[in-house]
């Protein structure tokens, strides 16, 4: 009896023991697991895709959890902001290379770690694109992988062209210069003259599409809207008036168009706007979606151009978080690799183009003839100045525009107080930048 | 039972027991962030990076700022076109319909419905209806063979129709608290005014006017605040929010971009505290001249 007693006590401390054991045991494995906030913001067909990567990076890293967390792009930019303030920063996110600078001043994001991606340096990454890192790199280090590059092209709708007895493979302005004959032709009015259909009308709709245009347009003749280096704007030269009086005169003298209208992407998609030009690769899909059976051309250039740039390339970039821990950030830095790794299903399954040798190798990619357009046009496009206070000085640029072209105010007066204003955003930035840096 | 009798209870730490966790509710949620934002007001913060204690400078900065000036003149002409016509609109109407009329309740119901929707509900109908080449182009232009009116696109037509679509939303809303002023009137007083030969006009200016002095008070006051703290029209009715050419751009509209937009938080939060100094001055202005009047 006393032997059962004493060999059943023996059995439950044994079972006591092992229980401490495995609690013991899994709470390590818990302590050691790292865990990575992953934020995306919203483009709905990547969503399955982003799922399908983690998944399969969490079970080839069993001590890797991703929190994956996708936040709708109305949203994504304050909620980035206030988490940060918070010290809740996500350790893995992307964002819109514009504001790229914004986050390296702030010393927010971290250079790329190389050797936790699997590569043996800088060139072993970027020698597998064809460009696309140049809105990431800050004093010669790069801080972002590439999620998206985009560039704009012209898209034309042949159905309009045909009924103007014109035709885009062959009639596509190839200048600025001629592009407003050709518009005319495309424009159908009312008996005041009001477009009520129009050729070619510029995308005025926000801040972004104002920069990539005109900045694009300045790079065309050797100006830009902010020289990087010395930190100064630069829209109060020749060039710059020559691109303001382009966007004056054709809303004001040639009565082409002009911001107080749709905006061009909707009447495009409508059947409404005989070409538009701020639809990347990224409109094929959305072309087929609205049944619109279109021919893809590049940008037109001045005839007097010094540089044969077409549409500015702008990026969305990958970044880890640079206040997170060094083990948290090596994990984020592999998972990028992973995530951009499956840059051929991002393509296909999601319509973001990488300039990577197989997403350019993909027979779909080779097959459709828009491909070559873009691709031709991103190996001569330049990424916008990186510069803190993008958005400002984006703001100032549309609030400019809209004083020469909706109120009518002469060029050589606006931009000159265009100019003061970007300067004193761009001085108060980088004493702030130097201060940061102290 | 055993002689002792059990301590009464102070009515007043039951009480304050009571209210404690709303008090804390406010002070948390209220009272914290407003304190908070003072703070910010004297630093420079860009959200990225710890605040940094600047003292009052963001508030000297603002007196050359070209945007918070042009910010505060365009909200200085909002809140003047949104208050004195809604205040004299809003008593009419209320006079109209505290008449006796066949239909009223029915004119009441449909006149009050701009009040219902939500503000970016009432932003979207009417970007539509003012679209260059819509309805009310239509409406307003065909009588002279105008095809295009840039309602929102013109630096001079687009404040004016954000004040035409905030007043046509809010006095409906003002109508009511004058009816409710103008029911609390002693119907003894008007009898005894139309018993002295007093006319329509008569009886309003010299009986219902003078009562209804604590409800013109309220609706200043009520209208006043509102106006300083638009944003959502701007924001939404606006294609470009404070454009064309920042003729939109109002101070709650311009805490926003200097906030989330700009990396600017400080200077956010100190034109956040010079609103609240208006709005707080503006409203003490009122009180204290409605309690000189009585």
């Amino acid at each position: 009896m006393m032997r059962t007693v004493k060999a059943t006590r023996g059995r439950l401390l044994l079972c006591i023991a092992m229980a401490v054991c495995v609690i013991v045991g899994v709470n390590r494995a818990i302590a050691e697991q790292v865990i990575v906030k992953m934020w995306m913001h919203e483009h709905p067909p990547r969503i399955a895709i982003d799922k399908s990567i983690i998944a399969a990076f969490e079970q080839a890293n069993p001590d890797v959890k991703i929190q994956y967390e996708v936040i709708p792009v109305a949203e994504y930019g304050t909620k980035l902001l206030t988490a940060f303030a918070s010290g809740a920063g996500p350790d893995l996110f992307n964002q819109f290379s514009g504001l790229v600078a914004q986050y390296y001043n702030a010393r927010v994001i971290a250079p790329v770690d190389f050797a936790a991606m699997g590569y043996a340096d800088e060139a072993a990454l970027t020698s597998q694109y064809l460009n696309g890192f140049d809105g990431a790199r800050f004093a010669g280090r790069l801080y972002g992988i590439p999620t998206e590059v985009s560039n704009w092209a012209c898209y034309a709708n042949n159905k309009i062209w045909k009924e103007a007895g014109l035709d885009p493979g062959h009639d596509f302005p190839t200048t600025w210069e001629a592009l407003p004959a050709i518009a005319e032709k495309l424009t159908q009015r009312d008996a005041n003259g009001v477009p009520l259909r129009r050729g070619f009308d510029f995308n005025w709709s926000n801040r972004n599409a104002v920069w990539m245009t005109s900045s694009t347009m300045l790079h065309q003749l050797g100006g830009n809207i902010v020289d990087e280096a010395s930190y100064k704007a630069t829209l109060d030269t020749s060039a710059g008036r020559r691109v303001m009086q382009y966007w004056a005169d054709w809303a004001n003298r040639r009565r082409l168009g002009g911001p107080q209208y749709t905006d061009s992407r909707t009447d495009f998609l409508a059947g409404r706007l005989a070409m538009e030009c701020s639809f990347g690769i990224w409109g094929v899909p959305q072309m087929k979606d609205a049944k619109i059976d279109y021919t893809v051309k590049p940008a037109p250039r001045f005839a007097d151009a010094v540089s044969d740039n077409g549409f500015d390339a702008y990026a969305f970039y990958m970044m880890v978080n640079a206040r997170s821990p060094a083990v948290t950030q090596k994990a984020a830095w592999k998972l990028a690799r992973s995530y951009v790794d499956h840059a051929t299903d991002l393509f296909t399954g999601a319509g973001l183009f990488v300039p990577r040798k197989e997403v350019m190798d993909l027979p779909s990619y080779k097959a459709d003839p828009t491909s070559a357009v873009f691709i031709e046009e991103l190996k001569k496009a330049k990424f916008s100045p990186r510069v803190v206070g993008y958005d400002q000085v984006a703001d100032t640029i549309l609030r400019g525009r809209d004083r020469m072209v909706q109120g009518g105010e002469p060029v050589a007066d606006v931009l000159p107080a265009m100019n003061d204003d970007m300067n004193a955003i761009l001085r108060r930035e980088r004493a702030r930048a130097e201060a940061m840096a102290k | 039972m055993f002689g002792i009798r059990p301590r009464p209870i102070n009515r007043k730490w039951w009480g304050l027991v009571f209210v404690l966790p709303v008090v804390a509710f406010f002070a948390l949620f209220s009272v914290f962030p407003v304190m908070f934002g003072f703070y910010l007001s004297l630093t420079d913060y860009d959200l990225l990076s710890p605040p940094e204690w600047v003292g009052l400078e963001n508030f000297r900065n603002l007196f050359t700022d070209r945007l918070f000036l042009t910010a505060l003149d365009n909200t200085l002409v909002f809140v003047a076109g949104s208050t004195v016509p809604v205040w004299f609109a809003s008593l009419l109407a209320a006079l109209v319909f505290d008449q006796a009329f066949r239909g009223r309740d029915i004119l009441k119901a449909t006149f009050f419905l701009p009040v219902l929707p939500p503000v970016v509900v009432i932003a979207v109908v009417w970007r539509m209806l003012l679209h260059p080449n819509g309805i009310m182009t239509w409406l307003v232009g065909s009588f002279r063979g105008i095809s295009e009116i840039r309602w929102l696109a013109d630096t001079v037509l687009a404040p004016l129709s954000m004040i035409v679509v905030h007043d046509w939303a809010v006095i409906p809303f003002f109508m009511m608290i004058w009816l409710a002023g103008l029911a609390g009137i002693s119907p003894e007083l008007r009898e005894a005014a139309h018993i002295d030969g007093a006319n329509a006009v008569r009886t309003f200016w010299h009986i219902e006017l003078p009562q209804l002095r604590g409800t013109a008070v309220l609706v200043a006051a009520l209208s006043t605040i509102n106006a300083f703290q638009t944003f959502t029209l701007q924001y939404v009715l606006s294609p470009d929010p404070g454009g064309p050419a920042n003729s939109t751009l109002v101070l709650g509209l311009l805490v926003l971009k200097y906030g989330f937009q700009y990396f600017r938080m400080g200077d956010a939060a100190a034109v956040s505290v010079v609103m609240f100094a208006i709005i707080l001055a503006v409203t003490a202005a009122q009180l204290r001249f409605n309690r000189r009047a009585t």
